[in-house]
C-alpha cells in the first residue's frame, strides 16, 4: 500500500481540512543506538469537523484507536484522541494525537463508533467520568463506576462537589 | 513451633479478592505448584466459603466488593480464622484518597493474622497460614475443654 | 420465547483467583446468543489517586495496577514523562529495560499457558508449566530483588545494574528455556487433546479484530500484524528487527481461534529468548541513570511542561500512557490504558454461538487482566429461566466436555 511520509501527511491534512485544522505539529524522537526515527503528529480540530477528519484519515488507512484522554482546565473539556495509522509494517507507524475542545457548560460531540466500533468502551468511560454527551452513542449503563454511584457526580471534573464524602483515607 | 497433638485435620482455605492487583493472588496460586506444594501439609484451596476453615483476603476493599466480603464472612462456619494477605488489605498500602476504596479489611470484619508485603513471598503466606492454624487449634481445644467440663459437672450432679 | 438469563458470578479467569467478575449469559439451549459488557468490580480509581501524588510516587502506583504485567505500566509511564520533559535515557538503561520486559513476557505467557490448561481440565499441565516458570522468577529475583513488582524503573533510566556477575546466571536460564521450549511445544501444540478442545473455538475474524481495535496476541492470532515493537520501534527494540508473530509461522494458516492464540504466545516465548540474547551480547557501556540525585530530578520534573505519550508492547498487548505536565508536582493529566481494555469488545463476537462449556477457555484466551481492567457482564437471551451458575460449575462443564471428547 501507499505510505505517505510524515511531512507529506501534514501537507495533505492542511490542504483537505483547511480552517477546521487549528494547529498541527510533527514530533520526531530518535530511538536506540541506531537512532531510528519515530513520528508523532499532534493536531487540533474544531469539534464539528471531527467526523470529517476521521473519515479523511480512514481513506489513507483504517485507524487504530488506543484511548481518549480527557482534561478539564476550567474553561473547556479537552479530549485527546490517541490514534495511529500505517501499522503492520516495520517502523512505518505514525501516531496521530487529535485534540478537540468542548464547552464546559454543555460538553457534547458526535460519536465515532459508526466509523470505528472499537471506540465504544473509551467513549462510555469519558461519558461517566467527565459528563460528556456523545451524540449517537446508545444509552448504556455505567462501565466502571458502580451502578449506585450518584448520577450527576463526575469524578474527573476539576471542581466537582460532593466527592469528599465518598473519599476515605 | 510445636504443633498440638490434636492437629489431625487438614486446613481448607477459601481465597477472596476484594479488588487487588493480582500480585498476591498469583503467589497464592504458586503455593500449589511443585516448588512450594502446600498440599503436602494438608492445606487445600476450596471453591466455596461453606467448606472453609480459613479465609484468605487480598486487596484493598473496593466499594462494590464490600457487601460480598461481608456475605462470605457470614457464610463461613465457625470456628474460622481470617488472614489478610498483602499490605493493601492490612493498611491500604499505596491506595488511599480514592472515591472507590473503603479502607483496610479490619474496618469491616475481624482479622486474625496480618501478612504484610507488596507482594508477599509464598513462604510468608505459609507462615501466616500456620499461625492461623495454631490459633484455630487453640479455639477448638478450648471449646472441647469447656464441653468436657460441662459433661463432668452434669455427671457429678 | 422464554428468556433465560444465567447470572454467572464468575470469579476471575485464573484458577482459584477470585478476581471480581460477573457474567450474565442468555442462552438458547447450549448456545450463547448475545453479550453485554459492564466492568466495575476492580475499579480503584487509580488515575484519580494520581492527582495527589508526585511523579516518582506515581511510578510505584502504576506498578501496582497489575501484578502480572508489573513492568509494562512503569515502562510506558516513564517513556511518556521522558517524552514530555525531554529527558534522555542512556543506552545501557534502555537495554536493561528491554531485558526485564522480555523476562516478564516469558513469565506471563507461561503463566497463561498453565491457566488455559487448567480451564480445560488438564491440571498436570498447570503444575508442569508453573514449575518451568519458576526459573525465570528466580532470575528476576536475582536481577531486581523481587519476584513481582520490581521497583527498578525510574525517570531517566533504571535503578539497578546488570553486572558481569549476573551474566552466567542469565545465560544459564536462557539455555534452560531453549531446551524446555520443545517440551512446551509438544505438550500444547502437538497434543491432540488440546487441539480437539481449542480448534475452531471462539473465533475472531480479521475484520472484527481490525474494527474493534484489538491488541496483542488476540489480534495477531487473527492475522492483524500489530505490534508496537515492530510498528513504532522504541528503546532497545529499535536496534533489532522485530516481526509480529502470526499463526501461519507455525501452522501455515490463520483461523483466529483459541488454538491460534496458543500458537502466538508460545512462539513469542521463543522470540523473547532471542531478544534477551541479543541484548546481553550487545549491551553498551555507560551510565544507567541520566540524573542520579533524586531531589534534582524532582526539581526538574516540577519545572517541566509539555505532553507526552508512552507506548509499550506488554504481554497482553499495547499499553499506552498519556501525561501532561504542568506546574506543580503532580501531572495535570495522567491517562493509563491497559491492553485488556481494548480486548473487551472482542469477547462479544468470540462468544456468540459458542457452547456454555467453552466459556472458560474462550474468556481465558484473551488473557484478561482484570486488575488492569475491570469487570464484564455478558447478557444473552432465549428462554425465561433464571439460573445462577458459579465459576466452578462453569469450569466443571468445561472439564466434562473435555472428558466426553476424549473418549
Amino acid at each position: 500500500m501507499q505510505y505517505m511520509k510524515p511531512e507529506e501527511l501534514i501537507d495533505f491534512l492542511k490542504k483537505e481540512l483547511k480552517e477546521s485544522l487549528l494547529d498541527i505539529r510533527l514530533d520526531i524522537k530518535k530511538e536506540g543506538i541506531k537512532q531510528k526515527e519515530n513520528h508523532n503528529i499532534w493536531l487540533e480540530i474544531k469539534r464539528e469537523k471531527l467526523i470529517d477528519a476521521i473519515e479523511l484519515i480512514s481513506t489513507l488507512h483504517y485507524p487504530h484507536i488506543s484511548i481518549i484522554a480527557g482534561e478539564d482546565n476550567g474553561e473547556n473539556v479537552i479530549l485527546t484522541y490517541l490514534m495511529s495509522i500505517y501499522y503492520g509494517e516495520e517502523g512505518k507507524e505514525v501516531c496521530l494525537n487529535i485534540k478537540v475542545k468542548l464547552d464546559i457548560k454543555e460538553p457534547s460531540i458526535s460519536t465515532i463508533t459508526d466509523i470505528i466500533p472499537g471506540a465504544q468502551t473509551t467513549e462510555r468511560e469519558i461519558k461517566e467520568m467527565f459528563g460528556v454527551n456523545f451524540v449517537g452513542l446508545p444509552d448504556m449503563h455505567n462501565i466502571f463506576l458502580p451502578e449506585d454511584f450518584p448520577k450527576n457526580i463526575y469524578p474527573f471534573r476539576k471542581n466537582q462537589k460532593g466527592l469528599d464524602d465518598l473519599i476515605q483515607k | 513451633m510445636k504443633l498440638n497433638k490434636n492437629f489431625d485435620r487438614s486446613l481448607w482455605v477459601f481465597h477472596l479478592n476484594t479488588g487487588s492487583c493480582n500480585g498476591c493472588d498469583i503467589e497464592i496460586v504458586a503455593l500449589l505448584t511443585p516448588r512450594y506444594d502446600v498440599e503436602r501439609f494438608g492445606i487445600k484451596l476450596v471453591g466455596s466459603p461453606k467448606h472453609a476453615d480459613v479465609l484468605l483476603v487480598t486487596g484493598p476493599v473496593n466499594r462494590k466488593m464490600l457487601p460480598r466480603l461481608k456475605l462470605i464472612y457470614d457464610q463461613t462456619p465457625d470456628p474460622k480464622a481470617v488472614i489478610v494477605v498483602g499490605t493493601c488489605g492490612s493498611s491500604g498500602g499505596v491506595f488511599y484518597d480514592s472515591y472507590n476504596i473503603v479502607g483496610p479489611v479490619d474496618k469491616h470484619i475481624p482479622v486474625d493474622v496480618y501478612v504484610p508485603g507488596c507482594p508477599i513471598r509464598p513462604e510468608a503466606i505459609i507462615n501466616g497460614v500456620l499461625k492461623a492454624w495454631l490459633k484455630l487449634e487453640r479455639i477448638r481445644n478450648e471449646s472441647n475443654k469447656a464441653k468436657v467440663i460441662e459433661t463432668a459437672k452434669e455427671a457429678s450432679s | 420465547m422464554a428468556k433465560s438469563s444465567y447470572k454467572v458470578p464468575i470469579g476471575p479467569i485464573h484458577p482459584s483467583l477470585e478476581e471480581p467478575m460477573t457474567f450474565n449469559f442468555e442462552i438458547a439451549g447450549e448456545k450463547i446468543t448475545s453479550v453485554d459488557l459492564a466492568p466495575g468490580d476492580n475499579h480503584r480509581g487509580i488515575e484519580f489517586m494520581g492527582r495527589n501524588r508526585n511523579i516518582i510516587q506515581i511510578i510505584y502506583l502504576a506498578e501496582r495496577i497489575c501484578g502480572i504485567c508489573s513492568v509494562s505500566h512503569p515502562y510506558a509511564f516513564c517513556r511518556a514523562v521522558e517524552s514530555a520533559a525531554n529527558i534522555e535515557v542512556p543506552p545501557r538503561a534502555e537495554y536493561i529495560r528491554a531485558i526485564i520486559a522480555e523476562l516478564e513476557r516469558i513469565h506471563s505467557h507461561i503463566l497463561w499457558a498453565g491457566v488455559a490448561a487448567h480451564e480445560l481440565g488438564f491440571d498436570s499441565v498447570l503444575f508442569l508449566s508453573w514449575k518451568v516458570r519458576e526459573n525465570v522468577m528466580d532470575l528476576l529475583e536475582l536481577l531486581t530483588g523481587n519476584r513481582v513488582n520490581y521497583g527498578v524503573f525510574t525517570i531517566g533510566g533504571v535503578r539497578r545494574d546488570i553486572t558481569d556477575e549476573h551474566m552466567p546466571r542469565i545465560k544459564q536460564t536462557l539455555e534452560y528455556y531453549k531446551e524446555t521450549y520443545q517440551k512446551l511445544e509438544d505438550v500444547f501444540l502437538q497434543d491432540p487433546s488440546i487441539a480437539l478442545r481449542t480448534k475452531g473455538i471462539g473465533p475472531l475474524s480479521y475484520e472484527e479484530a481490525l474494527n474493534l481495535s484489538a491488541v496483542g496476541p488476540t489480534t495477531r492470532a487473527s492475522g492483524v500484524k500489530k505490534d508496537v515493537r515492530q510498528d513504532h520501534p522504541y528503546s532497545a527494540y529499535a536496534d533489532m528487527d522485530i516481526k509480529a508473530i502470526t499463526p501461519e509461522a507455525f501452522s501455515g494458516e490463520v483461523n483466529g481461534d483459541v488454538f491460534d492464540r496458543i500458537i502466538v504466545r508460545l512462539l513469542e516465548v521463543k522470540q523473547s529468548v532471542e531478544i534477551i540474547e541479543y541484548c546481553v551480547n550487545n549491551m553498551p557501556d555507560g551510565d544507567i541513570l541520566s540524573e542520579k540525585k533524586l531531589a534534582k530530578l524532582l526539581g526538574t520534573l516540577k519545572k517541566a511542561t509539555g505532553e507526552g505519550v508512552g507506548r509499550h508492547e506488554a504481554p497482553r498487548g499495547e499499553v499506552i500512557h498519556y501525561v501532561k505536565l504542568g506546574e506543580g508536582e503532580s501531572p495535570e493529566v495522567w491517562k493509563a490504558r491497559a491492553p485488556t481494555y481494548n480486548n473487551l469488545m472482542p469477547w462479544v463476537p468470540m462468544l456468540k454461538n459458542q457452547e456454555v462449556a467453552d466459556i472458560p477457555i474462550v474468556i481465558a484466551s484473551i488473557d484478561p487482566c482484570i486488575g488492569c481492567m475491570d469487570r464484564v457482564t455478558l447478557v444473552d437471551s432465549n428462554t425465561y429461566k433464571q439460573e445462577i451458575l458459579t465459576r466452578d460449575q462453569l469450569r466443571k462443564l468445561s472439564v466434562e466436555k473435555t472428558r466426553r471428547l476424549l473418549q
